[in-house]
Formats: structure tokens, C-alpha cells, sequence
């Protein structure tokens, strides 16, 4: 498998505290990563590294063969690469269906023409169709401050989106969501998965979503990789079981 | 009854220009922090711009008003964002505070410098004239103000809500740390608040100085009852701050009218103790969460 991402040596220290001690891994093109391991291991610090939140102190990264270590988080929106965050981040005051608009509109364009576009910058189609995946049509005018947890979780993902990115880091994605709702979740980024061949690599504490949901998982503990393989041999690892799965 | 509604006409009136600085003083918090202290200055200043353009140039009213739109965007919008607001807000919002207020002294004396301390006449910017219904009569200017303002106030909530622009600078008020990284150019839609600001107070300078005449400290009033039209109205909502204004118009002329004229200039401020207590993000206001 052609790797899409490729995470090599990344550290970043904060004082005398490693909180991501060279980690090293790939990602191919179309599978669905998870990223587990106890609270403070380091798991959003390597997040904000790739996607140049936070500049590492050593190593690098490559996406599609291309470095872009330290590149600005917009640079990265622009190459395909899309995150959501562990709190939400919508806008609490527009329509949910504009926020999907606001999510894809700035990659549509330039300046003046923007200026000058409709007022769904020609996106109405595609954050249509997108509400009816995420099951959001309902509340679709509906100003997203005013929609449920589990609604705003789905409104954020659904941004991440909406500019067709290849790549998709999600933190969290099932924290605070209703178990009713966590079915529909993974049916839901399977499907993106499988039809737009979009990547994931997903941050998440729920064990029993992320051993569902992914191909290949990776523990980080203290900073580093412990271990890695399908969710069925993570969960027979006894060096797993005794740092995180044990607790 | 027929001389509470034309007091009542002539308060919306003058309350639909107080509600015009008080939009600005919303949009300039909303997507940066700014909070304004010199925006009744904003106000007066391009009142002599206009007369200047006038005595200078022998242009006519509204002619000057277009000459005075491009200098208040020129210094009151871009200039006051870069010189002012974006070294200063790196300190916080108290050290911005403080320069704006400080900004507001300097136009004050600076008009005064060139301009001196009298009232000076202002030409009318819309047909004088009064309209009578049955036993009410209202002055043309005020229903004219009133049209403006309203017709404005579409404008902008249109612009904010129904362009691809306006989402964007609603989505960079909301929450600009998304916004930058789904590509929103941020510095840019906090310059067109700004501009957005000057042309606002610009308005407000045509309609306003031929009541109060041009006079230099003529901002320390208007900056104020801005001030309060916004907390009133609700300092996140652009609507708020219309209702607020117009409120206070209100207020301030049928209490000047039926309470008393010397303490007309209290009630307002009873106002704002009133919401403050019992509704402090304002009658439209939203009450909003902020990490700290």
C-alpha cells in the first residue's frame, strides 16, 4: 500500500517533559488508522505536530511524498488534509448548513470572484448533500449553537469534509456522543472511507468504537509507539494490556 | 397624544443614528476586540471632513460626503486597524482600550487646533419640510433618517448573512481559530469590519451634524450613548445595537419631554445599570461563553 502519510522521528518537548519521544509511522492511502493510548501520552501533542499547530523539536513528516513539517494548518487545508478538534468548532451563530459553506468556501476561487460569487459560493449542492449523509437535513437552518452535542459533533465533522480532503485526523470523534448515535457514526466514516477513498487517522478513548471502526492501530505511551498491529493483536498485546487496556 | 408621537418619531430618528456608531462599535468587538472608545470622535471627524472638502474644493453635500467616506475608510478603517488596534491588541484589550481613548482626546484637540471651538453650521443632508397626519406633524428629515438607517441596516445584515464575505467575517467573529484554518483570510475580513466601521460612522456624521452642528467635542456624547446603545441592545447581535439605539432616542426624548429636561441625560444610564443587573448580554444579546 502507497503510504499517504509518513511520520518520521517526530519529537517535541515541552521543559524537561517529552511529550511525543520520536515517533515514527505510515499511513497508506484509504485505510483508517486508530491512535490510542492513556490520557498524557502524547496523542493531541503529535496531532498539533503533523498538522503544524505546534513546530516539533526534531523530525519530519510527509504527505503524498511531500514535506510539510511545520506548514501552516491552512497550507494543510489546502494540500487535503482536514482535522477536527476534541472541543467543538463550529460557528455557534450561523445556520448549520452555512457552516458547511463557510468549511468549503474559501477553496473556491479567488478573492474578487468570492466577492462576487452566490450566496452559497456554488456549494449549496455539495453541503446538501453532505446533511442528508450526516443525517443533519432537519436542521439544516437550524443556527448550530442551538443543536444537540451529538448533532454539533456530526456538523463539525461534516465541515472537515467539505473541501474533499484525502486526509482526515479526527479527535475524538465519538466523545460525548450518545451510544444510539455511535452506530450511525462508524457506519457513516466507513462509508466516507469506502466511497471517497478518504484516510482517517482517528484519536479516540471509546475502545470499543476505535477497535470497530479501524484497520491498523497504534499505542503510544509516555511519548512513544509501544506497540502496533490489527485491533485484534492490540488487544493481545500484553505490553497493551499493562500500560492502557489494564487500567 | 399627537405630541408624544412626533416626540416619539423624532427619538426613533435621532436613536437610528446613534444605532449606526453603536452597529460599528458591535462589528470592531465582534471580530477583534476592539472596543472603541474614540468612536464618537469617529463621528465628528468626518463631519469636518465633509466641510472641508466643501470650503476647500466648493464640492457639493454629497459629493463631500463621498470625499470624506474614502478618507474615514482611508484613516478611521485601515489606518486605525494598523497603526493603532494591531500593535496594541498583542497587550490585551485593556492596553487598546486605553490608546482609543487616548485617540479620542487627540482628534478632539487636533479638530479644536485647526477648526476652533465654535459650533460651526452644517448643510442638511436630506429635504427639510413637515408632513402632517390628522393632528400630528413629522419633520421629512426624521421619516428620512429613519428610511436610511433601516435600509442600511438590510444592507449590512445582508451582506453579513447572504454573501460568501459577510459568512466569512461572521465566521471570524464566532471563532477565528477555525476560521484561519479552513482558510479564511482573517487579518483581511477584520480590515473589511473596520471599513465597514468608517463608512457606518461616516453615515452617521452626514445625518447627525446638521441637528448638533460641527463642533469638536460633539463625539463625547455620541461615543457615549453609543457605548451604551450596545451594551443595551446586546454587544454580540448587530441588531441589539439597532434596538438599542433606537431605544435610547426614544428615552432620552420623552424623558426630556414628560420628566425632566435637566436630568434627560440620566435615564439612559438608569438603562444600562437596569440591564446590566437584571440582562447583562443585553435585550437581544446572546449569552456567550469565553475561554479564558
Amino acid at each position: 500500500m502507497t503510504a499517504l502519510l509518513q511520520v518520521e522521528g517526530l519529537a517535541r518537548s515541552f521543559g524537561a517533559i517529552k511529550a511525543v519521544d520520536g515517533v515514527s509511522f505510515e499511513v497508506g492511502a484509504g485505510e483508517v488508522v486508530g491512535l490510542i493510548g492513556p490520557n498524557g501520552s502524547g496523542k493531541s501533542t503529535l496531532f498539533n505536530c503533523i498538522l503544524g499547530q505546534i513546530g516539533p523539536s526534531a523530525g519530519q513528516v510527509t504527505f503524498e511524498g511531500q514535506q510539510i513539517t511545520r506548514r501552516s494548518p491552512l497550507a494543510l487545508n489546502r494540500l487535503g488534509i482536514g482535522r477536527t478538534f476534541q472541543m467543538l468548532q463550529v460557528f455557534p451563530r450561523l445556520s448549520v448548513r452555512d457552516n458547511l459553506i463557510v468549511a468549503g468556501q474559501e477553496h473556491e476561487g479567488r478573492l474578487f470572484g468570492r466577492l462576487l460569487a452566490p450566496p452559497d459560493a456554488g456549494l449549496g449542492a455539495a453541503a446538501d448533500e453532505m446533511l442528508e449523509q450526516f443525517r443533519l437535513s432537519h436542521v439544516a437552518h437550524q443556527a448550530a449553537g442551538d443543536c444537540s452535542f451529538g448533532q454539533q459533533k456530526l456538523l463539525d465533522i461534516a465541515m472537515a469534509f467539505m473541501t474533499g480532503p484525502r486526509l482526515v485526523l479526527l479527535d475524538e470523534p465519538a466523545g460525548g456522543v450518545n451510544p444510539n448515535m455511535l452506530g450511525d457514526l462508524h457506519a457513516l466514516l466507513r462509508r466516507l472511507n469506502a466511497d471517497r477513498r478518504t484516510t482517517f487517522v482517528v484519536i479516540e478513548h471509546n475502545m470499543e468504537f476505535v477497535m470497530r471502526l479501524c484497520d491498523r492501530v497504534l499505542v503510544l505511551a509516555q511519548g512513544r509507539i509501544l506497540a502496533e498491529g490489527t485491533p485484534e493483536q492490540v488487544r493481545a498485546n500484553p505490553a497493551v494490556i499493562e500500560a492502557y487496556l489494564g487500567d | 397624544m399627537a405630541e408624544f408621537v412626533q416626540l416619539l418619531v423624532s427619538g426613533l430618528a435621532t436613536g437610528a443614528i446613534y444605532a449606526l456608531a453603536a452597529m460599528g462599535f458591535t462589528l470592531l468587538w465582534q471580530t477583534s476586540q476592539t472596543i472603541n472608545f474614540a468612536q464618537g470622535e469617529f463621528v465628528m471627524l468626518p463631519a469636518f471632513i465633509m466641510l472641508s472638502a466643501i470650503k476647500l474644493f466648493g464640492l457639493p453635500l454629497y459629493a463631500a460626503f463621498g470625499v470624506s467616506l474614502l478618507v474615514s475608510a482611508l484613516l478611521l478603517g485601515f489606518g486605525f486597524k494598523r497603526l493603532l488596534v494591531d500593535p496594541m491588541i498583542r497587550h490585551g484589550v485593556l492596553p487598546l482600550v486605553i490608546a482609543t481613548i487616548a485617540l479620542g482626546i487627540f482628534l478632539k484637540e487636533g479638530v479644536k487646533l485647526v477648526y476652533g471651538a465654535e459650533a460651526l453650521p452644517f448643510p442638511e443632508a436630506l429635504p427639510q419640510g413637515i408632513w402632517r397626519f390628522a393632528s400630528v406633524s413629522v419633520t421629512v428629515n426624521d421619516i428620512g433618517v429613519l428610511l436610511l438607517v433601516f435600509a442600511m441596516v438590510l444592507a449590512l445584515q445582508g451582506f453579513l448573512s447572504r454573501t460568501t464575505t459577510g459568512r466569512a467575517m461572521q465566521a471570524v467573529a464566532q471563532n477565528p481559530d477555525t476560521a484561519r484554518i479552513l482558510g479564511i483570510d482573517v487579518p483581511r475580513m477584520i480590515t473589511y469590519t473596520f471599513l465597514v466601521n468608517a463608512a457606518l460612522v461616516s453615515v452617521a456624521a452626514l445625518l447627525i451634524t446638521p441637528v448638533y452642528l460641527a463642533k469638536f467635542d460633539n463625539g463625547e456624547s455620541i461615543g457615549l450613548i453609543a457605548f451604551i446603545a450596545a451594551i443595551v441592545g446586546g454587544f454580540n447581535q448587530i441588531r441589539g445595537a439597532l434596538v438599542g439605539g433606537l431605544l435610547i432616542g426614544v428615552i432620552d426624548n420623552l424623558s426630556g419631554a414628560y420628566i425632566s429636561a435637566a436630568y434627560r441625560e440620566a435615564f439612559p444610564l438608569l438603562l444600562l445599570i437596569a440591564v446590566i443587573l437584571f440582562r447583562p448580554q443585553g435585550l437581544l444579546g446572546r449569552a456567550e461563553e469565553r475561554r479564558v
